[in-house]
């Protein structure tokens, strides 16, 4: 598309232009692909391209930024003091970990566990974490891994509980504090295997008068095989006797 | 719900009584359509007008020159109408109705015969020109979809700015002409004519530090 024009310019003021002047017409200003730069354009560009200022050390060789202390939010606050509350209100807490249970199974285990006045309780593993070592339940820290849940509750009603797991698979048992005790899942099965302190109650009572109550039992028997019983007992004291008066 | 404490949000934020994008016209209304020049330098160079924030907080920009037709103006406006939240946020043109006409013979025509029928109108745009202007109770993230999906479509590269991140831009060019550890800067050379280097670079060039090349602009130069 170039063309070589050759035009007369006829001067009017003082002062001169060459008589010929060759026009080349090529493509306009502003086109829509990017013309090509003349070479010395180029050259000018490449020359003048930005560079920047050189860093002193190499990026890696300064000390690392320090870190900021995280500052603790206001809801972990709250968290912590429910923690707390919790701790010292409940005389059982067993720690368990539930493993992918959805909302229906959820909710048919919180409804079996109220009745029995079992709440279930979850905090993040972050506040138990900064909770526990400062308290005197230190050792519950290794059972606070992964998705854990914790049963509490006023009464220690363990075999409530342990039944109502029975039924959840995927409910583990890790451990607990029952009663100011730390216990393991062991240590709590053994505890549910007790007998209610009625029963103890019961049973040391009558381990004490069981001598008393057999008295009572020989005395109101016929008076008959009481002498017959007490002839016995004197028949054999007399051999122990013999034998030691002879010697 | 949707819900926004208003009362937290930045102040100066008004919303305009028709947030909307208005409709703008194919054809200028006159009684007499005039022929004009090509004048291409409209399309040439950075803009002066329109190249701030009037109200809004985040607008498109376009980092080219080019001309914008009715066809892209619609597109933007139902685009940009379809996605707003009347309550919340608000949009504003930045850009005139089309005004240019633009020329074309018929289909085979020899060349020759006098100029051409006018067949559509256009505005020219330049470097560095808002096209649309979004404000409101919104943050970048909301809106900057809709407008990056806008401006993939505009006949020049355009992006999406908010007033931080324009700022920012500008910013960062200046300490990079401070920084610039090179000694020899394009207006050095040029003007001082060294080399004899003003036969190959026009006037247009200097007093464009020789980022603008036609309609496009290079952002690395300095």
């Amino acid at each position: 598309m170039a063309a070589t024009l050759c035009s007369r310019i006829f001067l009017t003021k003082t002062g001169w232009l060459p008589l010929a002047q060759s026009v080349r017409h090529g493509s306009k200003a502003v086109t829509r692909h990017r013309k090509p730069v003349h070479f010395l354009k180029q050259k000018l560009l490449a020359i003048t391209e930005y560079d920047p200022p050189k860093q002193a050390f190499p990026h890696g060789a300064l000390a690392p930024p320090t870190k900021k202390a995280k500052q603790e939010s206001g809801l972990e606050r709250l968290l912590k003091k429910e923690v707390e509350t919790t701790f010292r209100e409940c005389k059982m807490l067993a720690v368990v970990q539930n493993n992918a249970s959805n909302s229906e199974d959820m909710l048919l285990l919180r409804h079996r566990l109220f009745k029995h006045d079992i709440s279930i309780k979850r905090f993040p593993n972050e506040i138990m974490r900064s909770f526990l070592p400062n308290s005197r339940y230190k050792n519950l820290l290794p059972l606070f891994i992964g998705q854990t849940i914790m049963f509490v509750s006023k009464e220690p009603k363990v075999k409530e509980m342990l039944r109502v797991l029975r039924s959840s698979p995927q409910m583990i048992l890790l451990g607990g504090c029952i009663e100011n005790t730390l216990l393991s899942q062991q240590g709590i099965l053994n505890y549910s295997k007790l007998p209610s302190i009625s029963t103890v109650h019961g049973e040391l009572v009558g381990g004490l008068t069981l001598m008393t109550s057999q008295t009572v039992s020989m005395l109101q028997r016929h008076p008959a095989h009481l002498s017959a019983l007490l002839q016995q007992y004197i028949k054999q004291m007399q051999p122990a006797d013999t034998p030691e008066s002879t010697m | 719900m949707h819900f926004r404490i208003k009362s937290v949000w930045r102040k100066g934020v008004v919303l305009p009584e028709k947030p909307k994008l208005k409709f703008l016209n194919k054809v200028p209304n006159f009684k007499k359509a005039k022929k004009e020049m090509k004048r291409l330098r409209d399309i040439q160079g950075p803009a002066n007008g329109a190249n701030t924030f009037t109200s809004g907080q985040y607008a498109i920009v376009a980092m080219g020159g080019g001309y914008l037709e009715w066809g892209h103006m619609e597109m933007i406006r139902l685009t940009i109408n379809r996605r707003l939240d009347q309550n919340t946020t608000f949009a504003s043109w930045r850009i005139n109705a089309p005004y240019k006409p633009i020329t074309r013979k018929g289909l085979g025509k020899r060349m020759g015969g006098g100029k051409g029928a006018i067949d559509y109108y256009v505005t020219p745009v330049k470097c560095g020109r808002f096209i649309v202007e979004v404000g409101g109770y919104v943050e970048l993230g909301e809106v900057e979809a809709v407008l990056t999906q806008v401006a993939k479509k505009l006949p020049f590269p355009a992006k999406v700015v908010s007033r931080e991140s324009l700022a920012a831009m500008h910013q960062e060019q200046a300490e990079k002409e401070a920084n610039n550890q090179n000694p020899w800067t394009f207006q050095r050379i040029v003007r001082s004519n060294m080399l004899g280097i003003r036969k190959v670079i026009s006037p247009f060039d200097i007093r464009n530090h020789g980022r603008y090349t036609g309609k496009f602009f290079n952002p690395d130069r300095v």
